[in-house]
Order: C-alpha cells, then sequence, then structure tokens
C-alpha cells in the first residue's frame, strides 16, 4: 500500500472497517456529514460509501439459500403477536386498577300496593221453585193428537236438510281451501325446481369453467416445471425506472412456441392508455397482446404461439391501442431467450 | 401513517413500502420480508457460525430487530436488502466471536449441508437466484488472494491487521487486495447495485 491512497480508497476501507465497529450495521450508526464537519466531500464520500456497503450486501447473495425450519417463523410470528398482545394487556390493566364504581342498585321505592275493596258477596238467589216455574211458562192450550204426528215428520228431514248443507258447505270451503294451498305448493315447487335447474346449469357452467382452469394450469405447470423451459426474468426499465416495483417471468418451452408471462407490481393506468406485450424478433416486434391491470392484481398471459426468432420480450405503455411498433415508454424488458439451436 | 394495504398487494410491494408497513406495526408486511430474505439470511448465518440451529437464532433476531427497530432503517444508507444482510452479519459475527467458535466454524463450514438447499417459490427465487449467478460469477472471476481477503472480512468479521495477522501478509499488501476486489465487484456488480439504489 503506498503512501498516495484517494478517497475512494479511503472510503472503502472506513466502510470495511464501519462493519467491525457496528457504524454500517444495524441501525446504521452516525452519518459522516453528521460526525464531521458537513461538506459537499462528504456527501460524496457517503454515496461512495453507499456503493460499497451494498457490494457488500451482495456478497451474501453468493451463498446457496437455505430454508429455515418452518418453527422459525411461526415462533417469530407467535412472538410479534405477543408482544403486541402484552401491550394490550398492558392498556387494558390499566384500566383494571382503577376500577369505576359500581352504584349498588337501590332498591325499588315500595309502591303502595291498591287495595281491593271487599265488596258484599250478594246473597244467593233463591231457587225459583219447579212448581213456581211451571206456573210461569204460559200454557198452551192442548192440541189435537193428529196435529201433533203431522208437525214431527215434517221437522226433521229439514234438519238433516240444513245440517247436510252446513256439512257441505264447509266440505267444499274445506277444499277449496286445500285447492288454493295446492295451487301455492305447486307454484312454489315451479319456482323451486326452475331455481335448482338455473343452479345446476350454472354449476355444470361453472364445472366447465373449472375444468378449463384446472387444464389451463397443468398445462402452465407443466410448461413452467419442466426442466427445458427457458426462463426469463422481466425487470423495470427506464433511468429512473418507469415502475420499479414492476417485475415479470417469461417462460419459453422448448418448442419456443408455448410461453408463459406472468408479471406484477405493475400499476393501474388512465387516460386510455395501455400495456402491449411485444416479442422482439428476427422480423422486428411482433405484438403479441394489450392489457390493463387492477390495483395489486396480478397479470397471466399465455399462448401457443410464439413469432419465430423472438430474442426477447417487452412491455411497454401505450397511448394507441392499434400501434403496430412499440411507441411508448418501455415498462419491462425481458433477458435475452435463448434462439432455438 | 400508511394506507392499510391487503395482504395480497403487499406481496407485490416494495421492500421499502413493506417496511413502512412494518413501522405501522402489520406483522403480515414482516412476513412477506421474511419470504423474501430469510433463505438467503440463513445461509449467511451459516457460512459464519457454521451451524443450522444457530443460524436460525439469528435469523429470528434479525427479525425481531426489524420489528421493533424498523424506524431506524435509512434509506440513504443502503437498500433493505443490504440493511439486513448488514445485520444479520453483525449479529453472526458478534456470536462467532462471544462463543469463540471460529475453528469449529471452519470444520463444518466443509461439511455437508444437513438441512439440504432449498428455495422458496415464486418470483423471489427467479430473481434471487440470478442475483446469486451474478455474484458468484463475479466473486468467481476474483484472483483468489483478492477473494480469499474478501471472505476473511465480510464471513469471519477480521480487521485488515487481523487478515494480515492470520494470512502472515503486509497490511499494506491486504488492503491493496481488498480494495481491487472491492472495486472489481462495484464495477461487475453495478446492474444490481442500480437495481437495489
Amino acid at each position: 500500500m503506498n503512501g498516495e491512497t484517494s478517497s475512494e480508497d479511503l472510503t472503502i476501507l472506513a466502510t470495511l472497517e464501519a462493519l467491525e465497529t457496528g457504524a454500517g450495521g444495524p441501525g446504521g450508526g452516525a452519518r459522516p456529514s453528521e460526525t464531521s464537519e458537513a461538506s459537499e466531500a462528504s456527501e460524496a464520500s457517503e454515496m461512495m460509501a453507499r456503493l460499497y456497503r451494498e457490494v457488500l450486501g451482495l456478497v451474501a447473495y453468493e451463498l446457496e439459500p437455505a430454508v429455515p425450519s418452518p418453527e422459525v417463523k411461526t415462533l417469530l410470528m407467535a412472538n410479534i403477536v405477543s408482544g403486541a398482545d402484552a401491550a394490550e394487556e398492558a392498556d387494558g390493566d390499566g384500566d383494571d386498577t382503577q376500577p369505576a364504581p359500581v352504584a349498588a342498585p337501590e332498591p325499588a321505592p315500595s309502591q303502595p300496593t291498591p287495595v281491593t275493596p271487599i265488596l258484599p258477596i250478594p246473597p244467593p238467589t233463591p231457587p225459583i221453585p219447579l212448581r213456581q216455574s211451571q206456573e210461569m211458562r204460559p200454557v198452551r192450550p192442548p192440541m189435537a193428537g193428529a196435529a201433533v204426528a203431522r208437525r214431527s215428520p215434517r221437522r226433521w228431514p229439514l234438519a238433516l236438510a240444513a245440517s247436510l248443507a252446513l256439512l257441505l258447505l264447509g266440505l267444499s270451503g274445506y277444499l277449496y281451501s286445500r285447492s288454493l294451498e295446492d295451487r301455492a305448493t305447486i307454484a312454489r315447487l315451479d319456482r323451486d325446481l326452475a331455481r335448482e335447474r338455473s343452479q345446476a346449469a350454472q354449476a355444470s357452467a361453472q364445472a366447465s369453467r373449472l375444468e378449463s382452469y384446472s387444464l389451463n394450469l397443468r398445462e402452465k405447470m407443466a410448461l413452467v416445471t419442466s426442466p427445458t423451459v427457458a426462463v426469463s426474468a422481466l425487470r423495470p426499465m427506464g433511468r429512473p425506472p418507469l415502475q420499479p416495483a414492476a417485475r415479470g417471468l417469461l417462460f419459453v418451452a422448448a418448442d419456443h412456441q408455448h410461453w408463459y408471462l406472468s408479471l406484477q407490481g405493475l400499476q393501474p393506468v388512465e387516460g386510455g392508455r395501455l400495456y402491449k406485450l411485444w416479442f422482439m424478433a428476427d422480423q422486428g416486434p411482433v405484438d403479441a397482446g394489450s392489457f390493463t391491470v387492477l390495483p395489486g392484481a396480478p397479470i397471466e398471459m399465455s399462448s401457443k404461439e410464439m413469432p419465430a426468432g423472438t430474442r426477447t420480450a417487452v412491455i411497454t405503455l401505450e397511448t394507441d391501442p392499434g400501434s403496430r411498433t412499440p411507441s411508448g415508454p418501455e415498462v419491462l424488458r425481458a433477458g435475452a431467450i435463448a434462439p432455438i439451436s | 401513517m400508511n394506507p392499510i394495504a391487503p395482504t395480497s398487494s403487499l406481496e407485490s410491494s416494495s421492500d421499502g413500502a413493506l417496511l413502512r408497513h412494518v413501522v405501522d406495526r402489520r406483522p403480515e408486511a414482516l412476513g412477506i420480508l421474511y419470504n423474501r430474505y430469510a433463505s438467503t439470511l440463513l445461509a449467511l448465518g451459516k457460512r459464519i457460525l457454521g451451524s443450522v440451529s444457530d443460524a436460525e437464532e439469528i435469523l429470528q433476531e434479525v427479525f425481531l430487530h426489524v420489528w421493533n427497530h424498523a424506524e431506524r432503517y435509512d434509506p440513504a444508507r443502503s437498500s433493505v436488502s443490504t440493511w439486513l444482510v448488514l445485520i444479520a452479519r453483525s449479529r453472526a459475527i458478534d456470536r462467532l466471536r462471544t462463543r469463540k467458535v471460529v475453528e469449529r466454524t471452519h470444520e463444518s463450514s466443509a461439511q455437508a449441508d444437513p438441512a439440504g438447499h432449498a428455495s422458496p417459490e415464486g418470483m423471489e427465487t427467479v430473481f434471487l437466484h440470478e442475483r446469486r449467478e451474478r455474484v458468484q460469477q463475479e466473486l468467481g472471476k476474483l484472483p483468489p488472494e483478492q477473494r480469499q481477503v474478501l471472505e476473511m472480512a465480510f464471513y469471519q468479521g477480521l480487521s485488515q491487521s487481523e487478515i494480515a495477522a492470520k494470512a502472515d501478509l503486509p497490511l499494506g499488501t491486504v488492503k491493496t487486495r481488498t480494495l481491487l476486489a472491492m472495486k472489481k465487484l462495484r464495477n461487475a456488480l453495478r446492474d444490481e447495485i442500480r437495481q437495489l439504489l
């Protein structure tokens, strides 16, 4: 090490040293601009230090990732949640230390019970002597025996007819009522049947959709898990990136025909703009479809056709849905797709 | 206060946005950060400590620290990824020094990995895989002597003087090798660094 140490060298050594002293570790520690005299040089030095911190941060990525046992996360989340609960309990305890005085229920004021006046029991009515009642009945003149015999047969058929009529009337009313109920039941059952048929049709359609979806998923699964599939990550483009959180993966089958694209983090756009997928092939850019996005919703696209000689894929933001070539800004670009060998 | 976002949209949030949700005490945001970085941080802990169980303890400590002190993260100083890596490294090195298990580490680091290697599913896997390939590729291009001093500094927490003593080299040589390695990596990993900034 000669004496002509550049400021970059000093920054690198200081960054490494800060790792050991903890100044560059968790919590950050003081920035140079906070501890030394503020100057532009220190800002540049801090930017340089930032770059080398990132270099050190990347070094760990050379290691093969190791999956922790599930208990680690379970325990971690339990610790976090129980910590939050403890805080809530502490708040609750505070309330318990000074319980609000609870007023004892006062006895209801005694209400004077209304006194029902005792009424004198009226003296029982003396029974009317039989003889006296008979005596009060108007006395009919005695009728002749033939007349009595004629009146008797005329009264019972009338009573019988009246009873039958009443019976029939009641029966017909009952039957009419039953008939109305049955009609209502039939109408209800018809509606239920129609509803069940409609639901059955919907279920059948849903089953068809699910079957189609399942088939689609199986195809995607077969594609993305194929040992010969080529995977290319789509990364944000532009400096600064137009949409830094956007990303995607393009899976291309070994035949370079069947492809599947999965996108995340694209922002919804307004004003008639839409996203377009372009395959950059030997013949030039090929429009592979356009789409819009909902907030937070992932995008999936798939097809069994890919232009011959496709080298990469690009997502652009277009204002003209019918544009034949990319004219809007690039949002995502895939890495190179190996050409067909 | 950040608006409450559903978990499905959290999944596609940036690391910085997730950390802001952690500040707002949203455990699911921490869970997503854990899913993204646990495998890398565990690998780092294992590399430093040579023990899966120790590394898993460090992993828990790191994310508990994040939960309790997320507001300390300064985006001007480093990316979330680097912040987490440096926290994990710092804790693992501290434990290494405390337990004085340096020799055991070197022995066990050469042993087969009892837990096996696997990666989390999904898009993050591909990005991590790409990043790992790039970092491995560039570290592989370093001359062995430069890579050695860098690894001794990063994984063993040794100072330049300690490296010089341990490798029986002049201090100036160690510094020169370290500086060359760091500058090469900075240039070679420019795209990866840009993604982190």
